[in-house]
Protein backbone atom coordinates (compact mmCIF):
# COMPACT_ATOMS: atom_id res chain seq x y z
CA UNK A 1 0.00 0.00 0.00
CA UNK A 2 2.00 3.05 -1.55
CA UNK A 3 1.39 6.71 0.00
CA UNK A 4 -1.08 8.43 -1.58
CA UNK A 5 -1.69 11.86 -2.14
CA UNK A 6 -4.11 12.68 -0.83
CA UNK A 7 -2.36 10.84 2.64
CA UNK A 8 0.74 13.17 2.06
CA UNK A 9 -2.32 16.29 1.57
CA UNK A 10 -3.77 15.69 4.92
CA UNK A 11 -0.30 15.14 6.75
CA UNK A 12 0.40 18.68 5.66
CA UNK A 13 -3.05 19.90 6.35
CA UNK A 14 -2.64 19.02 9.93
CA UNK A 15 0.71 20.12 10.52
CA UNK A 16 -0.55 23.74 9.40
CA UNK A 17 -3.62 23.47 11.62
CA UNK A 18 -1.96 22.19 14.92
CA UNK A 19 0.94 24.39 14.17
CA UNK A 20 -0.95 27.77 13.82
CA UNK A 21 -3.37 26.76 16.27
CA UNK A 22 -0.39 26.22 19.03
CA UNK A 23 0.88 29.71 17.71
CA UNK A 24 -2.63 30.84 18.60
CA UNK A 25 -2.76 29.74 22.24
CA UNK A 26 0.75 30.94 22.97
CA UNK A 27 1.93 34.09 21.21
CA UNK A 28 2.33 37.30 22.97
CA UNK A 29 1.66 39.41 19.91
CA UNK A 30 -2.03 38.69 19.62
CA UNK A 31 -2.67 40.42 16.32
CA UNK A 32 -0.64 37.69 14.55
CA UNK A 33 -2.35 35.18 16.73
CA UNK A 34 -5.47 36.49 15.37
CA UNK A 35 -3.67 36.12 11.38
CA UNK A 36 -2.64 32.43 12.32
CA UNK A 37 -6.06 31.30 13.28
CA UNK A 38 -7.21 32.37 9.97
CA UNK A 39 -4.55 29.86 8.63
CA UNK A 40 -6.12 27.26 11.21
CA UNK A 41 -9.50 28.13 9.73
CA UNK A 42 -8.24 27.45 6.57
CA UNK A 43 -6.27 23.94 7.32
CA UNK A 44 -9.82 23.00 8.58
CA UNK A 45 -11.62 24.18 5.21
CA UNK A 46 -8.73 21.44 3.49
CA UNK A 47 -10.02 19.05 5.45
CA UNK A 48 -13.43 19.24 4.34
CA UNK A 49 -12.03 19.60 0.71
CA UNK A 50 -10.39 15.59 1.64
CA UNK A 51 -13.96 14.81 2.95
CA UNK A 52 -15.26 15.40 -0.60
CA UNK A 53 -17.38 18.14 1.23
CA UNK A 54 -17.15 21.66 -0.63
CA UNK A 55 -20.06 22.78 0.57
CA UNK A 56 -18.70 22.97 4.12
CA UNK A 57 -15.06 24.06 2.81
CA UNK A 58 -16.72 27.51 1.57
CA UNK A 59 -19.00 28.21 4.15
CA UNK A 60 -15.92 27.87 6.46
CA UNK A 61 -14.20 30.26 4.64
CA UNK A 62 -17.36 32.63 4.19
CA UNK A 63 -18.25 32.23 7.62
CA UNK A 64 -14.94 31.59 9.78
CA UNK A 65 -12.29 33.84 7.68
CA UNK A 66 -14.37 36.49 5.76
CA UNK A 67 -17.25 36.87 9.65
CA UNK A 68 -15.24 35.71 12.58
CA UNK A 69 -11.67 36.53 11.71
CA UNK A 70 -12.08 39.47 10.67
CA UNK A 71 -14.49 40.50 13.56
CA UNK A 72 -11.45 39.14 16.24
CA UNK A 73 -9.08 41.03 14.36
CA UNK A 74 -10.97 44.61 14.74
CA UNK A 75 -11.26 43.98 18.31
CA UNK A 76 -7.63 43.14 19.13
CA UNK A 77 -7.40 46.29 17.37
CA UNK A 78 -9.71 48.19 19.43
CA UNK A 79 -8.44 46.96 22.40
CA UNK A 80 -4.84 47.16 23.72
CA UNK A 81 -4.49 43.29 22.75
CA UNK A 82 -1.84 44.58 20.15
CA UNK A 83 1.04 45.17 22.45
CA UNK A 84 2.77 42.17 24.15
CA UNK A 85 1.15 40.99 26.56
CA UNK A 86 1.40 38.78 28.98
CA UNK A 87 0.52 35.22 27.66
CA UNK A 88 -0.72 32.58 29.82
CA UNK A 89 -2.05 32.97 33.77
CA UNK A 90 -0.96 31.80 37.20
CA UNK A 91 -2.84 28.03 36.25
CA UNK A 92 -1.10 28.07 33.21
CA UNK A 93 1.26 24.83 33.62
CA UNK A 94 -1.72 22.88 35.22
CA UNK A 95 -3.91 23.22 32.70
CA UNK A 96 -1.67 21.97 30.24
CA UNK A 97 -1.02 18.90 31.69
CA UNK A 98 -4.43 18.72 31.68
CA UNK A 99 -5.09 19.34 28.08
CA UNK A 100 -1.99 16.75 27.12
CA UNK A 101 -4.28 14.37 29.49
CA UNK A 102 -7.19 15.18 27.56
CA UNK A 103 -5.56 14.31 24.06
CA UNK A 104 -3.64 11.19 25.52
CA UNK A 105 -7.47 9.85 26.65
CA UNK A 106 -9.12 10.73 23.41
CA UNK A 107 -5.61 9.39 21.36
CA UNK A 108 -6.66 5.83 23.31
CA UNK A 109 -10.57 6.34 22.89
CA UNK A 110 -10.36 7.20 18.84
CA UNK A 111 -6.48 6.19 17.87
CA UNK A 112 -5.67 2.74 16.05
CA UNK A 113 -3.95 1.54 19.18
CA UNK A 114 -6.13 -0.52 21.30
CA UNK A 115 -5.91 -0.65 24.97
CA UNK A 116 -5.15 -4.61 26.50
CA UNK A 117 -6.16 -3.70 29.61
CA UNK A 118 -8.89 -5.67 31.10
CA UNK A 119 -11.54 -3.19 32.16
CA UNK A 120 -14.72 -5.14 32.55
CA UNK A 121 -16.52 -3.19 36.12
CA UNK A 122 -14.94 -0.17 35.83
CA UNK A 123 -17.80 2.31 35.09
CA UNK A 124 -16.92 4.66 32.43
CA UNK A 125 -14.02 3.29 31.18
CA UNK A 126 -14.86 -0.43 30.46
CA UNK A 127 -17.16 1.82 27.79
CA UNK A 128 -14.77 4.32 26.47
CA UNK A 129 -12.00 1.64 26.00
CA UNK A 130 -13.30 -1.62 23.97
CA UNK A 131 -11.02 -4.18 22.03
CA UNK A 132 -14.23 -5.05 19.92
CA UNK A 133 -13.90 -5.22 15.78
CA UNK A 134 -15.69 -3.14 14.33
CA UNK A 135 -15.23 -0.32 17.19
CA UNK A 136 -17.97 0.09 19.86
CA UNK A 137 -18.44 3.18 21.48
CA UNK A 138 -21.09 3.19 23.99
CA UNK A 139 -23.16 0.08 23.02
CA UNK A 140 -23.08 1.69 19.28
CA UNK A 141 -20.99 -0.36 16.99
CA UNK A 142 -19.57 1.65 14.21
CA UNK A 143 -20.92 0.53 10.86
CA UNK A 144 -18.66 2.06 7.91
CA UNK A 145 -20.75 3.62 4.88
CA UNK A 146 -17.63 5.01 2.45
CA UNK A 147 -19.94 5.25 -0.12
CA UNK A 148 -19.49 8.40 -2.20
CA UNK A 149 -21.50 11.61 -1.01
CA UNK A 150 -24.78 12.16 -3.15
CA UNK A 151 -23.77 14.17 -6.02
CA UNK A 152 -27.10 16.18 -5.20
CA UNK A 153 -26.19 16.10 -1.53
CA UNK A 154 -26.41 20.16 -1.12
CA UNK A 155 -29.90 20.59 -2.68
CA UNK A 156 -31.00 17.43 -0.43
CA UNK A 157 -29.65 19.30 2.16
CA UNK A 158 -31.66 22.85 1.52
CA UNK A 159 -34.48 19.99 1.48
CA UNK A 160 -34.09 18.74 4.42
CA UNK A 161 -33.87 22.07 6.02
CA UNK A 162 -36.77 23.23 5.13
CA UNK A 163 -38.68 19.77 5.43
CA UNK A 164 -41.46 19.45 8.45
CA UNK A 165 -40.35 16.05 9.00
CA UNK A 166 -36.61 17.02 9.19
CA UNK A 167 -35.13 19.80 10.49
CA UNK A 168 -37.58 23.23 9.88
CA UNK A 169 -38.09 23.60 13.83
CA UNK A 170 -34.26 23.65 14.40
CA UNK A 171 -33.52 26.25 11.44
CA UNK A 172 -36.72 28.27 12.46
CA UNK A 173 -34.95 28.33 15.82
CA UNK A 174 -31.32 29.22 14.48
CA UNK A 175 -32.66 32.13 12.48
CA UNK A 176 -34.19 33.23 15.75
CA UNK A 177 -31.24 32.86 17.80
CA UNK A 178 -29.18 34.87 14.70
CA UNK A 179 -31.62 37.75 14.94
CA UNK A 180 -31.62 38.14 18.83
CA UNK A 181 -27.75 38.03 19.17
CA UNK A 182 -27.27 40.50 16.06
CA UNK A 183 -29.88 43.03 18.09
CA UNK A 184 -28.50 41.95 21.10
CA UNK A 185 -24.62 42.71 19.68
CA UNK A 186 -25.34 45.86 18.81
CA UNK A 187 -27.08 46.74 21.79
CA UNK A 188 -23.96 45.97 24.00
CA UNK A 189 -21.31 46.93 21.62
CA UNK A 190 -23.34 50.43 20.94
CA UNK A 191 -21.21 54.07 21.48
CA UNK A 192 -23.74 55.97 23.83
CA UNK A 193 -23.92 59.34 22.70
CA UNK A 194 -22.32 61.64 25.49
CA UNK A 195 -25.23 63.14 26.43
CA UNK A 196 -26.30 60.35 27.65
CA UNK A 197 -23.88 59.00 29.38
CA UNK A 198 -23.34 62.78 31.13
CA UNK A 199 -27.24 61.89 32.44
CA UNK A 200 -26.56 59.03 33.64
CA UNK A 201 -23.31 60.19 35.77
CA UNK A 202 -25.30 63.14 37.33
CA UNK A 203 -28.21 60.59 38.13
CA UNK A 204 -25.47 58.60 39.94
CA UNK A 205 -24.25 61.50 41.68
CA UNK A 206 -27.41 62.25 42.75
CA UNK A 207 -27.86 58.92 44.36
CA UNK A 208 -24.91 58.53 45.84
CA UNK A 209 -25.75 62.34 47.28
CA UNK A 210 -28.76 61.21 48.19
CA UNK A 211 -27.34 57.69 49.85
CA UNK A 212 -24.74 59.68 51.58
CA UNK A 213 -27.20 62.09 53.02
CA UNK A 214 -29.35 59.10 54.03
CA UNK A 215 -26.12 57.72 55.79
CA UNK A 216 -25.48 60.86 57.53
CA UNK A 217 -29.24 61.15 59.34
CA UNK A 218 -28.96 57.87 60.46
CA UNK A 219 -25.67 58.24 62.17
CA UNK A 220 -26.82 61.59 63.54
CA UNK A 221 -29.99 59.94 64.83
CA UNK A 222 -28.69 59.41 67.90
CA UNK A 223 -26.79 62.55 68.65
CA UNK A 224 -30.28 64.57 68.51
CA UNK A 225 -30.57 64.91 71.83
CA UNK A 226 -27.67 66.57 73.02
CA UNK A 227 -28.09 68.95 69.46
CA UNK A 228 -31.98 69.20 71.29
CA UNK A 229 -30.66 70.03 74.25
CA UNK A 230 -28.25 72.54 73.34
CA UNK A 231 -31.15 74.21 71.57
CA UNK A 232 -32.98 74.38 74.26
CA UNK A 233 -30.11 75.28 76.58
CA UNK A 234 -29.53 78.19 74.18
CA UNK A 235 -33.20 79.32 75.13
CA UNK B 1 -4.34 -5.86 6.80
CA UNK B 2 -5.48 -2.98 4.83
CA UNK B 3 -8.61 -1.76 6.26
CA UNK B 4 -11.68 -0.77 3.63
CA UNK B 5 -12.61 1.98 5.79
CA UNK B 6 -10.73 4.65 4.28
CA UNK B 7 -12.02 7.91 2.06
CA UNK B 8 -9.40 9.08 -0.46
CA UNK B 9 -6.80 6.56 0.82
CA UNK B 10 -7.25 8.14 4.48
CA UNK B 11 -8.83 6.10 7.70
CA UNK B 12 -11.33 7.69 10.00
CA UNK B 13 -9.02 8.14 12.96
CA UNK B 14 -6.72 10.47 11.01
CA UNK B 15 -9.34 12.95 11.15
CA UNK B 16 -10.50 11.95 14.55
CA UNK B 17 -6.87 12.55 15.81
CA UNK B 18 -6.41 15.60 14.33
CA UNK B 19 -9.70 17.02 15.91
CA UNK B 20 -8.74 16.09 19.58
CA UNK B 21 -5.25 17.55 18.85
CA UNK B 22 -7.23 21.02 17.46
CA UNK B 23 -9.65 20.76 20.82
CA UNK B 24 -6.72 20.14 23.41
CA UNK B 25 -5.04 23.30 22.17
CA UNK B 26 -8.55 25.25 21.96
CA UNK B 27 -8.73 24.02 25.68
CA UNK B 28 -5.75 25.25 26.36
CA UNK B 29 -6.03 28.26 25.24
CA UNK B 30 -9.25 29.11 26.89
CA UNK B 31 -7.75 28.30 30.52
CA UNK B 32 -4.41 29.57 30.11
CA UNK B 33 -5.00 32.73 28.04
CA UNK B 34 -4.80 36.09 30.07
CA UNK B 35 -6.33 38.06 27.43
CA UNK B 36 -10.37 37.43 27.19
CA UNK B 37 -9.57 37.98 23.03
CA UNK B 38 -7.15 35.03 23.23
CA UNK B 39 -9.38 32.77 25.01
CA UNK B 40 -12.48 33.48 22.40
CA UNK B 41 -9.73 32.43 19.75
CA UNK B 42 -9.85 29.41 22.07
CA UNK B 43 -12.91 28.68 21.94
CA UNK B 44 -13.41 28.88 18.32
CA UNK B 45 -10.15 26.32 17.66
CA UNK B 46 -12.40 24.07 20.16
CA UNK B 47 -15.89 24.61 17.88
CA UNK B 48 -14.07 24.06 14.81
CA UNK B 49 -12.55 20.51 16.06
CA UNK B 50 -15.99 19.45 17.07
CA UNK B 51 -17.09 20.29 13.71
CA UNK B 52 -14.41 18.76 12.09
CA UNK B 53 -15.17 15.75 14.01
CA UNK B 54 -18.89 15.97 13.17
CA UNK B 55 -18.49 16.25 9.87
CA UNK B 56 -15.97 13.45 9.49
CA UNK B 57 -18.16 10.87 11.43
CA UNK B 58 -21.18 11.57 8.58
CA UNK B 59 -19.02 11.37 6.05
CA UNK B 60 -17.47 7.50 6.65
CA UNK B 61 -20.76 6.16 8.90
CA UNK B 62 -23.83 7.68 7.67
CA UNK B 63 -23.32 10.13 4.91
CA UNK B 64 -27.21 8.99 3.43
CA UNK B 65 -28.80 10.75 5.96
CA UNK B 66 -28.34 14.96 6.25
CA UNK B 67 -28.50 14.94 9.64
CA UNK B 68 -24.70 15.39 10.09
CA UNK B 69 -24.88 18.40 7.86
CA UNK B 70 -27.68 19.68 9.63
CA UNK B 71 -25.84 19.37 12.32
CA UNK B 72 -22.09 20.94 11.63
CA UNK B 73 -24.23 23.95 10.12
CA UNK B 74 -25.76 24.60 13.15
CA UNK B 75 -22.55 24.40 14.97
CA UNK B 76 -21.06 27.27 12.48
CA UNK B 77 -24.46 29.31 12.95
CA UNK B 78 -23.64 29.18 16.57
CA UNK B 79 -20.21 29.78 16.48
CA UNK B 80 -20.62 32.77 14.13
CA UNK B 81 -23.34 34.36 16.81
CA UNK B 82 -21.39 33.58 19.68
CA UNK B 83 -18.58 35.32 18.33
CA UNK B 84 -20.45 38.51 17.52
CA UNK B 85 -22.21 38.54 21.07
CA UNK B 86 -18.59 37.64 22.63
CA UNK B 87 -17.12 40.33 21.34
CA UNK B 88 -19.50 42.95 21.82
CA UNK B 89 -18.74 42.31 25.05
CA UNK B 90 -15.52 42.52 25.21
CA UNK B 91 -15.30 46.05 23.43
CA UNK B 92 -17.88 47.17 26.43
CA UNK B 93 -15.91 45.75 29.16
CA UNK B 94 -12.42 47.49 27.15
CA UNK B 95 -14.88 50.59 27.27
CA UNK B 96 -15.43 50.97 31.31
CA UNK B 97 -12.66 49.35 32.52
CA UNK B 98 -9.85 50.30 30.21
CA UNK B 99 -8.68 46.39 30.44
CA UNK B 100 -9.67 42.88 28.77
CA UNK B 101 -8.04 40.87 31.46
CA UNK B 102 -10.48 38.31 33.02
CA UNK B 103 -8.76 38.50 36.16
CA UNK B 104 -9.61 41.83 36.99
CA UNK B 105 -13.57 41.13 35.37
CA UNK B 106 -14.77 40.81 39.62
CA UNK B 107 -17.51 44.39 39.75
CA UNK B 108 -20.08 41.72 41.09
CA UNK B 109 -17.81 40.31 43.76
CA UNK B 110 -18.50 42.16 46.87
Amino acid sequence: MGITVQQVIFVCLAAIVLGAALFVVTTRNLFRGALMLALAFLGVAGFYVLLDLGLFAVAQVMIYIGAISILIIFSVMLTCGMQAMIPRNAQAGGVAILAALLFVLLALVFGPVRLTLDLTGVPLLSTLFRTETPRVVGDVPWRYNTQAVAETYISDFGRALVDINQFLLPFLLIAFLVDVVLAGAILIARQRKPAEVLAEQQEIAAEEAAEAAALRTAEGAPAMPSTAAATVADH
Amino acid sequence: MPTPNVINGIPLWWYLLVASGLFAIGLYGVLARKNAIAMLMGVELMLNSVNLNLLAFWRYLNPTSAAGMAFAAFVFVVAAAEAAVGLALIISVYRTLHSIDPEKLDQLKL
